[in-house]
């Protein structure tokens, strides 16, 4: 047992952190919510040139070579500052989609064009009826000639406006699972119309409607009517960084809430001393410190290159649920300065509404755990010894 | 980082031998006993004594005291294996309160008398810290010892003192001084619960476990008995927590009980339908079954600190604050799952689960309150963990 990061994690921590506060403050946030393209280019080659794009591309596909873990730690730091921009579409989205259903030469295609901060990337899945659900996604990609032509309106598309490349799901046959087939499209296809969707986090989340958009064969993504395991394992892993971003945001709002507790003064004392006061900080501690235990495990398992599907679903559950109770006793504790759009925790509570929803909610997760243990019972696999 | 509870072919090898012996020697009804708290019947005895000669009681303390050295990690994934189990440290206040306080403080006639019988799980202790007037505020406890010649006389009366009715030794806290310094008002002993003048009146908990009133009527204790030095015993209780930390809660216990569920679930149908394949019900077992997770991930941490050589400051209030609470829930969530019948009583007919679920609400009960209350939890650890002001 040993929860300690390796000196490498820790100096890349430490490095993001300094490089974060620095380049990100709040103030950069809100002026990317009314901005159009929500980033800076500025801070996007920044980012590319410390590797970060590609943290974990290999390094013959031009990224740095690092694990799973090394990004949850990086994910962590970038929640604690809220990055805005496609970072997340692009290396994670894409970067995981490609390394996991790319064929060796649409890796070394696309991957280095991630890596290195060329090409921005963004993933369609939902739509008005389909919701991370195969079974009911409508948009279609029918063959035609050399190719297909994919028809239909995704929603909820991060970034799809600067993306150079939307990485679609489309239905090629009809089935659940099966018949879901991966497109490679060029984003700046003048078929393709995208929407801003005005969200509660403005963040650049879009409407994509897809008119008779042609898409050569060789921009499979995998194999035909095989996209939805490699979606899967991509949503998984998303889950489990949404869960890092989230960890960094309570840290951060965990630590402003504890000052403001030991600065505040009412009826002459320093508000911290009253018991309510130190049980709500006490909640959100606690709160805090199970998702950060429950998603690094989650994420050292993915790391560990161990089976972590139920590990994945337990941590986006409960990070869930907590994450919502740590935000909500901060603005308890916080009072009136806390729901002033001015203050920085609105921008957090408006962030973590979105990060709920993203890559499944608790429900959604629950439904997973539910089928793991129904399958394969509830006692904790990794505790009967070492896993293999 | 790693989770894994075992991170050596040794460690692993330990801890095989720990779940093979507890196939063999752990029975059902050795887990009964251990569950009650209503005694160890002479079974669990028999078992104390097995772990004992394997030397796992033992661990980590001296040879020459009975011990049989071997490292926290050791000691670690035994109690994690027991609680896998669903079995229990024989005695805990033996093992992780007197034990301790005896290595670390008592005499060296002491430590020859105790220590060994401890490690071969051949004696008991019982908890001897709270009164009436004294909870949480544990300082503000009146029993009195007063030296007399070789003998301390101790007059009081001590309330929810559990095992004293089984156990060999009472581990009392008493005021030796209550006009000195708070903090040096209180004396450790180990007295006899055999010794005459003390009277044990039963209590029974809404968990049907039992405590005890114990009233000290003129109780002579020999000098020999006093634990280290007068006026020092609240020093070593707080140093004793140090230890008792291992013997906290172990989560690990939660998940059979899901496990069982699940089972009862896939085997029971209810208004047409088997419940495992009612997706309310799936939610809740699967909201279960994340919460003791997160318990667990949230215990691994503070292990991972103590194996490291650091003191888990915080941690392990959080751990029996986070368990007991989760453990209600299991209780009340569990309730909801079986409906009626998880009303019913072991012995009822058509009980299911050994009227286990019954048996968990009741219990779960004073977990929130004895041995550090939730509210006493979250003030400490705001000061502890947050340097929130005291006042």
């Amino acid at each position: 047992m040993d929860i300690r990061l390796s000196e490498e994690q820790e100096m890349l921590r430490n490095s993001a952190r300094r490089f974060l506060e620095k380049n990100c403050p709040s103030s950069l946030v809100r002026e990317m919510v009314e901005d159009e393209m929500g980033y800076t280019e500025e801070l996007w080659q920044g980012m590319a040139e410390l590797g970060w794009i590609g943290l974990i591309i290999p390094e013959e596909y031009g990224g740095v070579g690092m694990g799973f873990l090394e990004l949850t730690v990086l994910m962590e730091e970038m929640g604690r500052v809220m990055l805005p921009g496609p970072f997340f579409s692009t290396a994670v989205l894409g970067g995981l989609a490609f390394l996991q259903a790319g064929s060796a030469s649409q890796k070394k295609e696309y991957l280095p064009g991630i890596a290195g901060g060329q090409m921005k990337v963004t993933l369609a899945l939902n739509e008005a009826e389909s919701i991370y659900d195969p079974g009911s996604m409508a948009v279609s990609a029918v063959e035609e000639g050399e190719g297909f032509v994919l028809n239909g309106t995704k929603l909820f598309v991060p970034d799809a406006h600067v993306a150079d490349t939307i990485l679609c799901a489309a239905r090629t046959d009809q089935g659940i699972e099966d018949g879901i087939t991966l497109f490679v499209v060029d984003g700046k296809d003048p078929s393709i119309r995208t929407k801003l969707l005005k969200t509660i986090a403005g963040d650049k989340q879009f409407e994509v409607v897809f008119h008779e958009v042609r898409v050569p064969k060789e921009n499979v993504l995998g194999q035909p009517g095989q996209g939805w395991p490699p979606i899967k394992t991509v949503l998984q892993k998303s889950a489990v960084l949404k869960c890092a971003e989230m960890i960094g945001g309570g840290q951060r709002i965990l630590e402003m809430t504890a000052a403001y507790a030991k600065e505040r003064e009412q009826f002459g004392r320093k508000i911290g001393a009253f018991q309510a006061i130190q049980h709500h900080c006490v909640n959100m501690l606690v709160d805090l410190e199970g998702c950060r235990w429950v998603a690094y495990k989650a994420a050292w398992m993915i790391h560990e290159g161990m089976p972590y599907e139920k590990q994945a679903s337990i941590a986006k559950a409960w990070c869930n649920q907590a994450y919502r109770r740590v935000v909500a006793l901060a603005h308890q504790v916080l009072g009136g300065v806390g729901y002033i759009e001015e203050h920085d925790l609105p921008l957090y509570f408006r962030r973590a509404r979105a990060a709920e929803a993203a890559f499944g909610d608790a429900d959604y997760h629950r439904k997973i755990v539910a089928d793991q243990i129904f399958t394969h019972g509830a006692i904790d696999r990794i505790q009967q010894g070492n896993i293999q | 980082m790693n989770f894994n509870l075992t991170t050596t072919p040794e460690e692993e090898a330990f801890r095989q031998e720990v779940s093979d012996f507890l196939e063999v020697e752990l029975t059902d009804e050795i887990r009964r006993q251990h569950s009650l708290d209503k005694g160890l019947g002479p079974e669990a005895r028999e078992f104390n004594r097995k772990i004992g000669a394997k030397g796992w009681l033992g661990l980590g303390w001296p040879e020459e005291y009975g011990g049989s050295g071997g490292s926290l990690r050791y000691e670690i994934i035994l109690i994690q294996e027991l609680a896998r189990h669903e079995a229990r440290i024989p005695n805990t206040v033996a093992r992780y309160l007197a034990g301790p306080a005896i290595l670390h403080f008592g005499s060296e006639e002491m430590k020859k008398e105790f220590l060994p019988r401890i490690a071969k799980g051949e004696i008991e202790f019982a908890l001897g810290y709270t009164e009436p007037p004294a909870g949480s505020d544990l300082m503000a406890m009146q029993m009195r010892a007063v030296e007399e010649g070789d003998f301390f006389i101790i007059n009081g009366t001590k309330i929810f003192n559990t095992g004293c009715h089984f156990s060999d030794y009472h581990w009392l806290a008493v005021k030796t001084d209550p006009a000195a310094h708070r903090l040096q008002q209180i004396s450790l002993f180990v007295v006899d619960m055999d010794a005459p003048g003390i009277e044990i009146r039963p209590l029974w908990t809404l968990g049907g476990e039992r405590t005890n009133e114990v009233y000290y009527d003129n109780v002579k204790v020999p000098k020999s008995r006093l634990v280290g030095e007068k006026n020092q015993g609240f020093l070593y209780m707080v140093h004793a927590l140090n230890y008792e930390r291992l013997a906290v809660y172990q989560i690990e216990r939660f998940f059979p009980v899901i496990n069982r569920l699940v089972n009862y679930a896939k085997e029971t149908k209810r208004n047409g339908a088997l419940l495992a394949d009612d997706p309310m019900v799936r939610n809740k077992l699967a909201q279960l079954a994340v919460e003791a997770e997160v318990c667990k991930c949230i215990e691994y941490k503070a292990l991972a600190l103590l194996i490291d050589g650091s003191i888990p400051d915080y941690e392990a209030g959080i751990i029996k604050l986070i368990g007991s609470e989760f453990y209600q829930r299991l209780g009340y969530m569990s309730m909801e799952v079986l409906n009626h019948f998880g009303l019913l009583e072991e012995d009822s007919d058509w009980a299911p689960l050994m009227g286990e679920i019954s048996r968990i609400c009741r219990s779960s009960v004073p977990d929130t309150i004895g041995a550090g209350s939730s509210e006493i939890i979250r003030n400490v650890t705001a000061m502890r963990a947050l340097g929130l002001p005291r006042k």
